[in-house]
């Protein structure tokens, strides 16, 4: 796809974009050389024939929103369908306490992460919504990325403010609309004011030829409490990069995941806390469900600056093994800075214990379906995190339906 | 409805059973009795189909059929009950959605359609009663952060729901309270009919005077070694197992 970038940089209108991809390209395409890409090989997406869209298609509208009723589990969505939002199709713009702002963000930052830059120069489009202070959106927010093209390379980039007090929860879905083979790059910046309540729901489930790099930076300010849940499901590569930048005290930070592989997936999960500030606390339970050849990929990194004394920080990251082939790499990284704080993490990868099935086994029940009960109910653990019933439940089918048992 | 003979069975190279016999009718209850370590919990192990044993010889016949060719799942969809000696505890299946895969699993393997959810709800509050459970022990995960008593109680639970035609009973009465025992002792005494059948494992005679067995034998060193009726756990009580050391040596 280098190519297809090089084709492109003449094309591109606005500056900042221009100066964007070649920030990305004079960074290079990720390597495995790379520490924090050792165990992901970016080529394979890297190598394939994805478009980068940089304009809007056509699509068959009463199609994707049947498709969208079928798969919602709120009444509150926005929708993408080939990077662009989509007003027909979504209905928060009406809201009295919600804002959405310009629909183009062409900001230019300098990070030196060939992703990031690259989102900075495609993104065609995102979500760019303010929610008031003390608003309380009582349904969840469900947003859908959808495509209708044949192998498209989309960025998408989210800027969301919440505002004090807020309550809010939220649904990202990464869901295959056709089958076909898609490669999304979205990167989504949260900004948690005071006291505001926070969830976050990704649900990564768009079959194996579907591909996802996302990033999300969350910024807290005192007493808020944000929780981010990711179910990743299928998909040829995924790559989750979550960050926290805790800069208020007291407040609470939540990171939940749950990847149940069967086959040839592969999920990278990395997490970065920054406490930055004292008295605040945060939790990270990470687990994976590995089967066939699939591979599960964890690091987790909780920073704790010299000034963020009393921090409570704990970190897990499970995982059962349910074939020989499946492969974890886990790596915890604490560097802590204060003296006064409680940190913990855990790393273990196991098999389902044989006790527990012949109990199981010993009350009638067989052992195909025992250890389907056994390792639904590890990972049910995560599962009801979701704090929306609708979409707990829809989950909860959705792992039961994978691990092929009756619930 | 059992028939075990001369079984001998090996765990790791180990022979544990040593040419044990027994034959169990339908309406009846066994008590087997023996110091630690002379292979009672291997028995009911082996009964009820846990992998690691080797059976070297000898034969058992559950209604004519081979118990031993079967899977442990086979076995209990067939009827064959063990309550744990040790329950185990399973964080995140809820008493209710384990229970219910059971029945609906061994209903399947006879043939018949899953119970109606309601059914299932009205049984289990039915047998609740019976060992005395709180309301909320349905969503509580299995047997997850129960005491020991509460324990014994969800397998005496679970083999009312479940209804088998023989059930051994591994030691239930071990770390039990006076107040358990009673309710233990009566959720089995009530559901003892002409058509199923109890092996009562247990090291002291304590739980037979609410058990009552119709025949109690002594199990030492692998095998049975002394059978008779409920007077000989009385015996055993007084004296116990030191003339069977002597016998085997």
């Amino acid at each position: 796809m280098t190519q297809q970038l090089e084709n492109i940089l003449p094309i591109l209108q606005d500056e900042h974009q221009k100066q964007a991809l070649q920030n990305a390209m004079n960074i290079g395409v990720p390597s495995m050389k790379n520490e924090e890409w050792k165990y992901t090989y970016f080529q394979k997406i890297w190598q394939q024939d994805f478009n980068p869209i940089l304009s809007s298609a056509t699509f068959d509208f009463n199609d994707i929103k049947t498709f969208i009723d079928n798969n919602a589990t709120s009444s509150n969505r926005l929708v993408f369908v080939n990077g662009q939002f989509q007003h027909e199709l979504s209905n928060l713009q009406n809201h009295p306490a919600i804002n959405f702002w310009n629909a183009k963000n062409t900001a230019s930052t300098n990070s030196n992460d060939f992703l990031l830059e690259l989102n900075n120069a495609l993104s065609t489009d995102g979500i760019f919504l303010e929610i008031g202070n003390n608003v309380v959106v009582d349904d969840l927010i469900e947003i859908f990325y959808l495509h209708s093209i044949a192998a498209p390379f989309i960025n998408i980039k989210n800027k969301i403010k919440i505002g004090k007090n807020a309550v809010v929860k939220f649904a990202e879905q990464f869901i295959n609309y056709d089958e076909q083979t898609a490669y999304y790059n979205t990167v989504t910046t949260l900004e948690v004011a005071e006291s505001a309540n926070i969830e976050w729901n990704k649900i990564q489930d768009g079959g194996n030829n579907f591909y996802i790099t996302d990033n999300m930076h969350i910024e807290q300010a005192t007493k808020s409490i944000c929780a981010v849940n990711t179910f990743s499901f299928s998909g040829g590569i995924t790559r989750n990069v979550l960050t926290y930048d805790v800069n208020g005290e007291r407040s609470e930070s939540h990171m939940n995941g749950l990847s149940l592989l069967l086959n040839n997936e592969h999920v990278d999960n990395r997490t970065l806390v920054n406490h930055n500030v004292a008295n605040c606390e945060s939790y990270e339970l990470y687990k994976n469900i590995l089967g066939g050849t699939s591979t599960g990929v964890f690091n987790g990194k909780i920073i704790v600056a010299q000034a963020a004394q009393k921090t409570n920080a704990f970190q897990s990251n499970r995982t059962i093994l349910v074939s020989n082939d499946a492969t974890i790499n886990t790596k915890p990284q604490l560097e802590i800075f204060a003296d006064d704080v409680k940190c913990s993490h855990g790393a273990t990868s196991s098999q389902i214990e044989d006790s527990e099935l012949f109990y199981l086994q010993a009350r009638g029940i067989g052992k195909e379906t025992a250890r389907g009960l056994l390792v639904f109910a590890f990972g049910e653990e995560v599962v009801e995190k979701i704090n929306h019933q609708p979409l707990k439940e829809k989950v909860e089918k959705r792992v039961a339906e994978i691990l092929k048992i009756e619930l | 409805m059992l028939s075990i003979n001369n079984l001998h069975v090996s765990i790791e190279n180990k022979e544990i059973l040593k040419g044990l016999s027994l034959q169990v009718n339908a309406g009846e209850v066994h008590a087997i009795m023996g110091p630690n370590g002379t292979g009672k919990s291997t028995l009911g192990n082996v009964l009820a189909g846990k992998e690691g044993y080797e059976i070297t010889d000898g034969s058992v016949l559950f209604d004519g059929i081979d118990l031993m060719e079967l899977e442990a799942h086979e076995r209990a969809q067939k009827g064959v009950f063990l309550a744990f000696q040790y329950p185990v505890e399973i964080p995140g299946v809820s008493n209710a959605n384990f229970l219910k895969a059971a029945v609906n699993e061994q209903r399947k393997a006879n043939g018949e359609e899953p119970m109606p959810p309601n059914e299932f709800l009205k049984m289990m509050r039915e047998k609740m009663e019976l060992v005395e459970m709180k309301k909320d022990f349905i969503s509580r995960s299995v047997n997850q952060g129960f005491s020991g008593g509460e324990k014994k109680r969800n397998e005496i639970f679970q083999m009312a729901m479940l209804q088998p035609k023989l059930a051994i009973l591994d030691e239930t009465d071990s770390g039990l309270d006076i107040d358990a025992l009673r309710i233990v002792a009566n959720g089995v005494n009530k559901l003892r009919s002409k058509d199923n059948a109890f092996i009562v494992i247990t090291h002291y005679q304590r739980l037979l005077d609410y058990i009552v067995p119709d025949f109690v034998h002594v199990m030492y060193n692998g095998k049975i070694v002394k059978s008779g009726d409920k007077n000989l756990a009385l015996e055993l009580e007084e004296k116990g197992y030191e003339e069977f050391e002597h016998a085997t040596l």
